[in-house]
């Protein structure tokens, strides 16, 4: 799950341009959005692209988006239960 | 005040070609959503839309194009003469047959003649034989409406007497996997209003209107254009606010430009897409507004989907319709009308008799407008005594290869000499950083002149208004795109790029810094977008000091400028920049003023440079009024440009120095924006420095400046000293 968890904080700063803040600001339990990072709707929507592109895993809806992108933690934790690869 | 006259309506939509169809069709309740067709899409990403089955279309031409003479010719029905004008809503252009071209890799130049979203109205201008302005207003989906907006005010200030207005958006892979990427997309079809929607259905059409600002008494049971108004929500690139504010001015301003009250209004054809967000706000405005005594109010957008620029053209005409027809369409899709919004929207089509209509129309970066539509009320004038189109110029600023206003100054002293591309990193440094993260080229250009303008005009209130040029729009966003396209890989389109590739995307992020929530329109006609934007900030603005940006901005693409735009092919270096102007509209002008006065189509209008002369004041006024000419000749019409600025200086007698422009800054759409920041600038000091003009610096003795555009277009801007 670290590991995982290390691969998207890289995910998220390259996808959504976030060239002020570094992996490890990322925290497992810090809010994703309308947290310290400033993260609005359409990054949700950004970065439900990138985890359907790079773990062919879709979130097509605000509820689950919600959901799933509360947090780094929350977020690797669905994409470890739902990706075919395997991961954690 | 009385309206402008709807003498003529063409309505082409997925559910009819045709008005008659048209209402056969809003009375059945009829709906044109069904599976896409137009473009392969793998099943996965499957989504209705609303496709128009077109009869017979030429192979040549793009789908939008095809749409818009349609409707277009429905609307001139049999009148005797073409329109004085065009003024038309468009997004797509010919979008759908770039993607082609990417997609089959054979990219030839000459395949991207019809992909700007202005070609289509001025293919408009060449099938109808309109040799005067030709305007494309480019505001996301509020684009048809806010056209509609530009052409009253052009028939109130008496510069046409009749227009030919609307909109027109054909279907393409950008919108479809753009809405998809955002999510916006409802897979069971839109279900505008009711509890279950999840999204809109994106569709295509064409609506037009002619205009008219005639005196008499309508023999036929015609509508008018009673009035209409504008906002921006200033708030966020994709999401409106959910307060509903700015869509509530809008609506207000819409009724006092009619002079009318909420109460009289019969009926509301909302602008109800289905997306969850855009019905919650819009509801909250329309309680604001109408409290406790609503009127009935439908959306058709469950029957003919979102057409883009083409629904606020459409919905405007359906309107004239409801109240012709005494029919109150309904809003299909909608079975369970959702209780949060608290609104009883017209379910099926049903009987009532109307004579007053709002018809709402809202868009990317919160840009809103709103349209009354009432009964003819019979004779009566909409013309107001004709208000000069200057507005006063109190902050400059510009962009160049040579860099912002100081370095391109320092340059023009020098060999005049600024061609290039300005690099990004020195102009983002003024720039919030964590605002630009996602801005590419031209947002952040757009931004920086913005900035710069308003700071040099040293004013403590921000601007409440943008008019914003660009003859090509946000391209490396475009590029970011077709290139997933070519790739096949347009099921991953970036919901920021598609929200960051809109025509619009910058002046909205513009109003977003600023908080400026006035009339957010951006207009786009290749070399002589600038010119438009001015125009439209000489018929927008109020007469009050409340400043706002006249700008125009074009960035230099590797692959696609070169492509797109046939001047940069022939330019020998990249080039790029624009031009800011802060501006105000003050009866005590203590700074240069500067208004665009002339914009023609010369190929349909051999008298073109004695209409100019005519229009500029005759020979007499030119040389006492300027001292130079500023000419904007883009590359590939060298030829003729030169013969049109040899024609104009000996018919008018003009002596003074014809700077060619271009020759110093290189090829952009928008230089003629960076030439009239320049321009007040030299106005202001009243001498043009030597690199332009020589080994001298040129006096102009108290005079002003004539900024030209020529041409396939003809253009005159002029700046005139302050008082």
């Amino acid at each position: 799950m670290e590991k995982l968890m290390d691969e998207l904080r890289e995910k998220i700063i390259e996808t959504l341009n976030l060239e002020d803040i570094r992996p490890e600001d990322i925290g497992e339990k810090d809010r994703l959005v309308g947290g310290d990072l400033g993260l609005d709707s359409i990054d949700v929507l950004e970065l439900a692209m990138m985890i359907e592109r790079d773990y062919g895993i879709r979130i097509d809806n605000k509820e689950l988006g919600a959901k799933v992108f509360a947090s780094l933690g929350a977020l690797a934790e669905y994409v470890s239960e739902n990706s075919v690869g395997g991961y954690g | 005040m009385t309206g402008v006259c709807i003498a003529g309506i063409g309505l082409i939509s997925p559910v009819a070609c045709g008005v008659p169809e048209t209402e056969a069709a809003l009375k059945q309740g009829k709906k044109g959503i069904g599976p896409l067709t137009l473009f392969p899409v793998s099943r996965d990403n499957a989504l209705p839309v609303g496709e128009v089955r077109i009869p017979v279309s030429d192979p040549k031409l793009p789908r939008t194009h095809t749409l818009a003479l349609m409707a277009a010719r429905e609307a001139m029905g049999d009148a005797p003469s073409p329109p004085d004008a065009i003024v038309l809503g468009g997004t797509t252009g010919g979008m759908l047959e770039t993607e082609e071209c990417f997609r089959s890799d054979r990219p030839g130049r000459s395949r991207f003649r019809y992909h700007a979203p202005s070609s289509v109205a001025e293919y408009l201008a060449t099938e109808l034989g309109c040799s005067g302005p030709v305007i494309t207003v480019s505001t996301a989906c509020s684009s048809g409406a806010v056209a509609i907006k530009i052409a009253l005010e052009m028939l109130r200030a008496d510069q046409a007497r009749r227009i030919l207005v609307g909109g027109a958006d054909g279907l393409c892979r950008l919108t479809y996997y753009g809405f998809r990427s955002l999510q916006l997309l409802d897979p069971a079809g839109a279900r505008p209003l009711d509890a279950r929607r999840r999204g809109m259905t994106l569709s295509e059409g064409a609506g037009m209107l002619l205009l008219e600002a005639g005196e008499g008494g309508p023999e036929r049971d015609l509508c008018e254009v009673l009035g209409a108004g504008l906002s921006c929500d200033a708030y966020h690139p994709s999401s409106p606010d959910p307060r509903g504010t700015g869509a509530l001015t809008a609506m207000r301003l819409a009724l006092q430009d009619a002079g009318i009250a909420p109460s009289e209004i019969d009926y509301v054809n909302v602008h109800g897409t289905g997306t969850v967000d855009n019905d919650l706000s819009e509801a909250r405005a329309l309680t604001a507004l109408f409290g406790e005594n609503m009127p009935p109010l439908s959306s058709i957008k469950g029957a003919l989907g979102h057409s883009l620029a083409a629904a606020g053209a459409i919905e405007a005409g359906v309107a004239a319709l409801a109240i012709q027809n005494d029919l109150i369409p309904g809003t299909m899709g909608c079975d369970h009308p959702d209780p949060q919004l608290r609104l009883r929207p017209a379910m099926k089509p049903a009987q009532a008799h109307m004579d007053t209509v709002l018809s709402n129309a809202f868009g990317f970066g919160g840009n809103n407008a709103s349209v009354v539509i009432g009964r003819s009320r019979g004779p009566g004038s909409a013309r107001r005594p004709e208000t000069a189109p200057h507005v006063t110029v109190v902050g400059s600023a510009c962009m160049t290869g040579a860099g912002d206003m100081p370095g391109t100054l320092q340059a023009v002293r020098k060999t005049g000499e600024c061609k290039g591309v300005f690099p990004e990193t020195e102009f983002s440094a003024i720039l919030p950083a964590r605002t630009i993260r996602r801005f590419k080229r031209l947002p952040r250009m757009a931004l920086s002149l913005a900035i710069a303008a308003h700071q040099d005009a040293g004013m403590a209130e921000g601007p409440a208004a943008v008019f914003f040029g660009t003859g090509w729009g946000p391209l490396s966003e475009t590029y970011e795109f077709l290139t997933r396209v070519q790739s096949a890989e347009e099921a991953f389109s970036s919901p920021t790029g598609f929200v960051g590739s809109v025509h619009n995307a910058p002046a909205g992020h513009i109003a977003a810094h600023f908080r400026a929530m006035g009339p957010n329109i951006t207009v786009t006609g290749g070399d002589y977008s600038f010119e438009q934007s001015l125009m439209a900030a000489g018929l927008l603005m109020k007469e009050a000091d409340v400043p706002a940006l006249v700008m125009g901005a074009d960035e230099f693409h590797q692959t696609l400028s070169r492509r797109f735009d046939p001047s940069v092919a022939h330019g020998l270096s990249p080039a790029d920049g624009g031009g800011g102007l802060c501006v105000v509209r003050t009866r005590r002008p203590s700074g240069p003023r500067i208004g665009a006065l002339f914009l023609e189509n010369p190929q349909q209008n051999p008298a073109v440079i004695s209409s100019l002369i005519h229009r500029l004041g005759g020979r007499e006024r030119i040389n006492r009024t300027y001292g130079a000419i500023l000419a904007g000749i883009p590359g590939a019409h060298e030829g003729p440009g030169q013969e049109q600025l040899k024609a104009f200086c000996s018919d008018a007698g003009f002596t003074g120095p014809a700077i060619h422009y271009r020759r110093f800054m290189g090829e952009f759409a928008s230089a003629s924006a960076a030439a009239a920041a320049l321009g007040v600038v030299f106005t202001r000091n009243g001498n043009i420095p030597a690199g332009f003009v020589g080994k001298a610096d040129y006096r102009l003795g108290g005079k002003g400046i004539l900024l030209m555009g020529l041409g396939p277009c003809i253009t005159a801007v002029e700046i005139l000293p302050g008082g």
